[in-house]
């Protein structure tokens, strides 16, 4: 049993060459928030980060002004992480920009097997204007297929260049690809980091009711993105046995794409850390939850227009 | 005066074609001055103040050119930091014979051995150890708990994909029966049995126990014990061939390397998966600048993909016989061209790591339009393993003027899976095939990988020439290659490879006096024994080297 989750989360982008990812890393180290974001760039990566970002530099590592970190993988996944792992202070969150190619779970699983990781998700980004050529590709098509395959998110990036029915098209195209996985729309990787990287819920604490709809506590509203996502709240005294919850969350409903709360089993009624990112859930045993909570605590994130909060409250109050 | 010393030996193979055979070979400042008769090398000593010496240090030995391998890793000499465990003999770089352990309780037993005098809370490590010589049992967390149960244990296997630990250090990774991890291997009863596959399941055992290949490679210790491997099975010139290369550790094996008693030439080689194409290009010219007469530097290492018995080389139609396809591509293709294009434009030599038949492809594909774009004459880059080439891609190595080293050593470790499992009866019988590339005119090394399959050129030049696997096949018999053709692959071959050709690789006249020393003759002797013969040691640059025995 964890006293508290002082894992290190491991978020892992994936995505073919020119899918967007430096964009989206950039976004990320950007709107970190107060989070220390430690990103590894894979091999034959440059690390391109924005100027401006930029504080001081030493060999391959950057630091940010914002407490970040950006460090070439150096070829070598095992030191790299062993290096993240041993970092004082440790980083919040770890990100991991894979090479184009890479087999996602050759990093996934050593999150899984490692004591101090949690993996927090995979995220695959899609150039919707070139995916149909890559799957095509004899060389290539393969590793994407299986990349989508691992992703728990799929970011469809540079949707501004296609059309409403093309984008569609791509999004059944995808499903069939990674069934589970949630697809999100974006421009120039755009994705509130509540979606990439999850909420810090023992810090921020449940922020909003159900109601409050897209309006609130992303730090970049400039972009204009956050009428795209809905947020859903529920608290109350709601135990669930172990069997009924996992029933209500393999039916998870559409267009959820992150789902996390504190609650309690009736078997032992003890504590558990729920979280969940696309169809994947992680149930973790808890000595106690943060001192804010004192019954079941959910939130989630979906995508507006397919994620219907009603649902999620039938889902989890019945 | 010039200080000229005349070698007579019972044979001298010199690997050129005018002068194959002699029995007397004359060298000065560490250069061959001539070869041939006593009589004719003699004549030397009439030019001037010479003081001719003659030296029957080798009247009944046989000298060959020192061996050059291809293909080897530092690591090779530290690894021997930790406990021998394998099923064969073999000898330590200070020349302790390990016996080969033949069933379990030989290895629970030579740990005990190594318990008892370790310190308390060290940790313990053994390597080498093949299951695939093991038909009875698995070895398990359980046998090693016979060893000990307080001190955690690690048994990493000879392929470095797999390693089997105790009970303790199981606890320390917290493995247990709620561990869903793959890789983590569990019995029928749900309980983790000890034996952690790949890097994922490894990587929590290793941190915590402060299992570090990369470190071995790099202390000095381990740089001296690999001269030792070297030296030991005749090898006078050896590759590095992966390595970071920070500039304090190229100081470190300029030091060590320019010592008169280091006994191999090493030639280490530029991890180019560490920064952009661009800024390895500047990197590597940059290290070729600091090359010395023992270290030779400049030249790049590329991955392209896994390996064959890990299912993870890129293979391409119909892929893998039996067993799921797990290929994966360490770069994108597209990346790939643009890293060969602008290595290739900057002159760099590369060596590129290509095993399955797509990587091949792609990879000859990749050179071929580098070179049309920037011609680069005698640029020699090679295609390293190369295991599943046909004779089409060895025709187009060839117009390329790509160079092939070839994993020999695989055959005789690995070539039953491939036969059964991997590839399948046809093309496992034309795995790592010597006998078409040379057909094709290709130019050849062969090469042990060391430490995956132990540095030994003789040995894969019988696994060249004999093609025998573990359990007696012969694989692939028109693959065979005749002895004299198995020694230029482990001379001249790869010192072509290394564009070291004009050096070192044959016994000639201006050549660095670099010998391998055998107690027989290797194109007399029983093909079925060449690994047998015994070495006495080597000369590098006019010095002898006799192997130690050990005190």
């Amino acid at each position: 049993m964890i006293e508290t989750d002082d894992r290190l989360p491991l978020t892992l982008i994936t995505g073919y060459l020119g899918a967007g990812k430096t964009t989206l890393v950039n976004h990320l180290l950007r709107n970190a928030a107060g989070r220390r974001v430690m990103v590894l760039v894979n091999d034959f990566g440059e690390i391109a980060i924005d100027a401006d970002l930029i504080e001081s530099q030493d060999g391959d590592s950057l630091t940010l002004a914002n407490g970040c970190i950006c460090c070439s993988m150096g070829g070598d996944l095992f030191y790299a992480l062993s290096d993240a792992l041993d970092r004082r202070p440790r980083p919040d969150h770890l990100v991991i920009e894979a090479s184009g190619v890479a087999d996602p779970t050759r990093i996934t699983e050593i999150a899984r097997a490692e004591p101090e990781l949690r993996l927090d998700g995979t995220i695959a980004l899609v150039d919707a204007g070139s995916f149909d050529a890559l799957i095509a590709d004899k060389h290539i098509g393969g590793s994407v297929e299986r990349q989508l395959a691992a992703s728990d998110l799929i970011v469809v990036n540079k949707s501004d260049l296609q059309s409403t029915d093309a984008l569609s098209r791509l999004e059944t195209r995808i499903a069939g690809v990674a069934p589970g996985a949630g697809q999100v729309i974006a421009q120039f990787g755009r994705v509130p980091l509540e979606v990439l990287l999850g909420r810090v819920v023992d810090t921020e604490g449940p922020k909003a009711p159900s109601s409050c709809g897209g309006h609130d506590h992303d730090h970049d509203h400039h972009h204009g993105h956050e009428d795209l996502y809905v947020r859903w709240f529920l608290s109350g005294d709601l135990p669930f046995s172990r069997s009924d919850l996992a029933a209500r969350l393999a039916v998870m409903p559409k267009g959820l794409l992150r789902l996390k709360g504190f609650l309690r089993l009736t078997e032992d009624k003890s504590w558990f850390l729920l979280q969940a990112v696309g169809a994947r859930a992680e149930l973790e045993p808890l000595a106690k939850p943060p001192e804010s909570v004192d019954e079941t605590t959910l939130v989630a994130i979906g995508v507006r227009g397919q994620l219907d909060p009603a649902e999620l409250n039938r889902l989890f109050s019945a | 005066m010039v200080q000229t010393v005349v070698y007579a030996a019972k044979k001298i193979i010199t690997m050129t074609a005018n002068r194959p055979e002699a029995t007397h070979v004359a060298v000065r400042d560490g250069r061959v001055l001539a070869v041939g008769s006593l009589d004719e090398v003699a004549g030397w000593a009439s030019s001037g103040e010479d003081d001719l010496h003659l030296d029957e240090t080798f009247a009944d030995k046989v000298l060959l050119p020192g061996f050059v391998e291809g293909h080897a890793h530092m690591m090779a000499g530290g690894i021997w930091s930790y406990t021998y465990v394998g099923f064969q003999e073999r000898t330590s770089p200070d020349g302790e014979v390990w016996d080969g352990l033949e069933d379990i309780d030989a290895v629970i037993g030579r740990l005990r051995q190594i318990d008892a005098e370790l310190d308390a809370d060290a940790p313990l490590i053994a390597w080498g150890f093949d299951p695939i010589f093991f038909t009875v049992s698995r070895l398990n967390r359980f046998d090693l708990d016979k060893v000990s149960t307080s001190r955690p244990i690690a048994v990493m296997h000879s392929n470095f994909h797999l390693m089997t630990v105790n009970s303790r250090a199981l606890e320390m990774a917290r493995y247990d029966r709620d561990t869903n991890v793959m890789g983590v291997d569990r019995s029928e009863d749900g309980e983790p049995t000890g034996e952690l596959h790949e890097m994922a399941a490894m990587f929590p055992v290793m941190r915590r126990l402060g299992v570090d290949f990369r470190s071995l490679a790099r202390t000095e210790g381990g740089i001296r014990a690999y001269g030792k491997v070297c030296h030991r099975c005749g090898v006078t010139t050896a590759t590095d061939l992966i390595n970071d290369l920070p500039l304090e550790d190229v100081e470190i094996i300029a030091a060590i390397t320019g010592e008169e008693s280091y006994p191999a030439r090493l030639v280490p080689v530029l991890n180019a998966h560490t920064a952009p194409a661009d800024q390895i290009a500047a990197q590597a010219l940059k290290l070729r600048e600091k090359s010395t007469d023992k270290m030779r530097l400049g030249s790049i290492k590329i991955i392209t993909d896994g390996s064959i018995q890990g299912f993870t080389a890129r293979m391409r139609w119909p892929g893998y016989y039996k067993g799921p396809d797990h290929g994966i591509w360490n770069i994108p293709p597209e990346q790939l061209m643009i890293t060969f294009e602008t290595l290739n434009a900057a002159g760099v030599h590369m060596h590129i790591h290509v095993n399955g038949d797509e990587a091949s492809e792609v990879t000859i594909e990749g050179i071929a339009r580098a070179l049309t774009k920037n011609p680069n004459p005698d640029h020699r880059h090679v295609l390293q393993h190369c295991q599943l080439a046909d004779a089409a891609q060895f025709r187009r190595i060839r117009n390329l003027g790509l160079c092939v080293n070839l994993f020999a050593n695989h055959l005789y470790y690995f070539g039953d899976k491939h036969y059964e499992v991997t590839v399948g009866p046809e093309r496992a019988e034309r795995i790592d095939a010597c006998a078409t590339a040379l057909a094709e005119g290709v130019p050849l090394a062969i090469h042990s990988d060391a430490p995956v399959t132990p540095m030994g050129p003789l040995f894969t030049a019988w696994c060249a020439v004999n093609r025998l696997t573990v359990s007696g096949r012969v694989l692939g018999a028109a693959e065979r290659i005749p002895v004299e053709e198995a020694l230029r692959a482990i001379t001249i071959g790869p010192a072509y490879t290394l564009h070291m050709d004009h050096e070192v690789g044959s016994i000639e006249v201006g050549k660095k006096a670099d010998f391998a020393v055998l107690e027989e003759d290797p194109l007399t002797v029983d093909p079925l024994k060449l690994k047998d013969i015994g070495i006495w040691g080597t000369v590098l640059g006019g010095r002898l080297q006799p192997i130690s025995k050990p005190e």
